[in-house]
């Protein structure tokens, strides 16, 4: 009953803020610009002209396992961005402003507070990524080729994975910090230090939440769910729990005014 | 009965004390001021009753509530700077706050429209909040603590940010309300105290020098001084008024004479007799009653 209470004023705070219309909107835009770059990227040499006589440049072909591949690398980079940046504020903002002080002293459950907020910012992405996912799929299946629906469904929700786990990642951080742009950089900062690990330990630890992608690239190529990608989303999963759990002590510990 | 008892409080901030052991006891139905100038510790104090704050040491204890209950069913508390969801309607932010104090929504609709009504902000009801006015925003904010109907509710400095209109309003409000609640209210506003409440607290530098019923308090830091006002001539009584027993001192100030007596029944008696049996052209005859500015200035200075 809270919990929805919470969760449906969240979601009219996303409405009034118009996050509803532009978050979707960079989503689709992240997903489709790169397999339509490629694409397009041969005529618009092309017309634009200023290649030397006789050059020939040689575009490798892509196949559509691969055209959608590049909306992921994307997401990746700008989408984990976007995503630390529409939940810096969701419990630190509160905070910061003081309306905290007026909620939290009415009884509300703190892991209701802090999971419904999650709930719908989770909610929001999940839509917008959807959103850009099957632009996507209707791009490349036009422009590179026949894409099977289990491959790109196989991908589609393995990738959701990782999503849940960033946005864990800056919920988690709420809980924290009490400014919304120390929550960003650190959310962020963790992403890429996650990531230089990854790519360190790249063959020892194939159960890092970073190397889901690399583990949905070989599905792309094989057709097949490897026990690998089980445990990596196994494990992000698990911390994504662990995670929820910490933010409700982290909250619980915090004085909520100064 | 005590709706709250507060012992050996204490909060530091990173080793300095804000709050050094607070023992006091809040009756049920009363107007409670937590009277202190600024930096005294009264919003620390507030904010440790109302559950923001943990304190160093110490306990607060709620009656009503046995130990497992969330004593946040029973106190409505109103920040110094309430800020709320800008992009809410004022009608929207108590149904939302309503509903989180566990009123079905039905219900909280209900006492939302009762409240808009009660704190005078009902034609604003569908205005986004980011609108509204500091007064209005401070209605606002009466309105969201009471909208659980709490057995304690907690105001810091309801009053001190609005101007003379919007102060009246609120102290009328306060009033009203106190039939409903115990209010434990704070203010570095000597009047505001004085005007509205039962019982005061008196805290400086973190500690709580006097407490009690407010008459009392005067009671026991009267001055025993009179002040009397003669038509003509009043430096000629100065000698005569002198020469009683009961009369310490007398001085004129600003034409009022100012008489410091020891004992108080006797001295009125002795001069009102010489007054009327020696014709003196009286204008005035008053028993000076402290104000809560002296007895204030009395506590705090030591």
């Amino acid at each position: 009953m809270q919990w929805m209470t919470i969760f449906k004023k969240e979601l009219l705070g996303d409405w009034r803020s118009m996050k509803w219309i532009w978050v979707p909107l960079v989503f689709i835009l992240l997903c489709i610009m790169d397999p339509l770059m490629t694409y397009f990227m041969p005529r618009i040499l092309d017309s634009v002209g200023g290649m030397p006589e006789g050059a020939v440049i040689e575009f490798p072909e892509v196949p559509p396992t691969e055209a959608i591949m590049m909306s992921l690398t994307e997401l990746s980079m700008f989408g984990s961005l976007l995503i630390a940046a529409i939940t810096m504020s969701v419990i630190a903002g509160e905070r910061k402003s003081g309306v905290a002080e007026l909620i939290l002293v009415k009884p509300v459950n703190y892991f209701s507070y802090i999971t419904s907020k999650w709930a719908a910012k989770l909610f929001l992405i999940f839509i917008s990524y959807s959103l850009g996912m099957l632009a996507s799929w209707y791009y490349v299946d036009l422009l590179f080729g026949g894409l099977s629906a289990e491959r790109f469904f196989g991908l589609f929700i393995f990738y959701f994975i990782w999503l849940i786990f960033t946005v864990t990642v800056a919920i988690f951080y709420n809980t924290i910090f009490k400014r919304p742009g120390i929550v960003l950089a650190a959310s962020v900062g963790t992403y890429i230090a996650l990531s230089i690990l990854a790519q360190v330990f790249a063959n020892r630890s194939p159960w890092f939440p970073n190397n889901i992608s690399s583990h949905i690239r070989s599905l792309m190529a094989s057709g097949e769910v490897s026990s690998d990608l089980w445990i990596a989303a196994g494990v992000t999963v698990g911390i994504s729990i662990i995670l929820l759990i910490a933010s409700n002590f982290s909250l619980r510990k915090a004085e909520l005014a100064e | 009965m005590a709706v709250v008892e507060v012992r050996q409080l204490e909060k530091s901030f990173k080793g300095k004390e804000a709050v050094k052991g607070l023992d006091f006891e809040l009756q049920r139905g009363k107007v409670i001021a937590l009277l202190g100038p600024n930096g005294a510790g009264k919003t620390t104090t507030l904010r440790m009753l109302s559950g923001l704050l943990k304190p160093t040491k110490g306990t607060i204890r709620f009656s009503e509530t046995n130990e497992n209950e969330d004593i946040r069913n029973h106190i409505g508390f109103l920040p110094q700077y309430p800020s709320f969801h800008s992009w809410m309607t004022g009608k929207e932010f108590l149904i939302y706050v309503g509903q989180l104090a566990h009123l079905s929504k039905d219900e909280a609709q209900e006492r939302a429209n009762e409240l808009l009504e009660k704190v005078g902000i009902a034609n604003a009801a569908n205005q986004r909040i980011g609108k509204y006015s500091g007064g209005m925003k401070q209605r606002l904010g009466i309105a969201q603590a009471m909208i659980h109907q709490p057995q304690l509710l907690m105001l810091d400095e309801p009053v001190s940010s609005l101007d003379p209109i919007g102060r009246r309003e609120v102290l009328q409000l306060m009033e009203e309300l106190k039939e409903q609640t115990t209010i434990l209210f704070s203010t570095h506003i000597l009047g505001d105290a004085e005007e509205i409440c039962d019982d005061l607290l008196l805290m400086h530098n973190g500690k709580i020098l006097e407490s009690g019923p407010i008459k009392e308090l005067q009671i026991k830091h009267q001055t025993s001084l009179l002040e009397i006002i003669i038509e003509e001539n009043p430096e000629t009584y100065i000698d005569r008024l002198k020469a009683f027993e009961s009369i310490e001192d007398c001085k004129l100030e600003k034409g009022k004479l100012l008489v410091a007596v020891n004992d108080m029944d006797k001295a009125r008696t002795q001069i009102l007799q010489a007054a009327l049996q020696e014709k003196w052209p009286l204008i005035k005859f008053e028993l000076r009653r402290t104000t809560l500015e002296e007895m204030f200035m009395k506590v705090v200075s030591g």
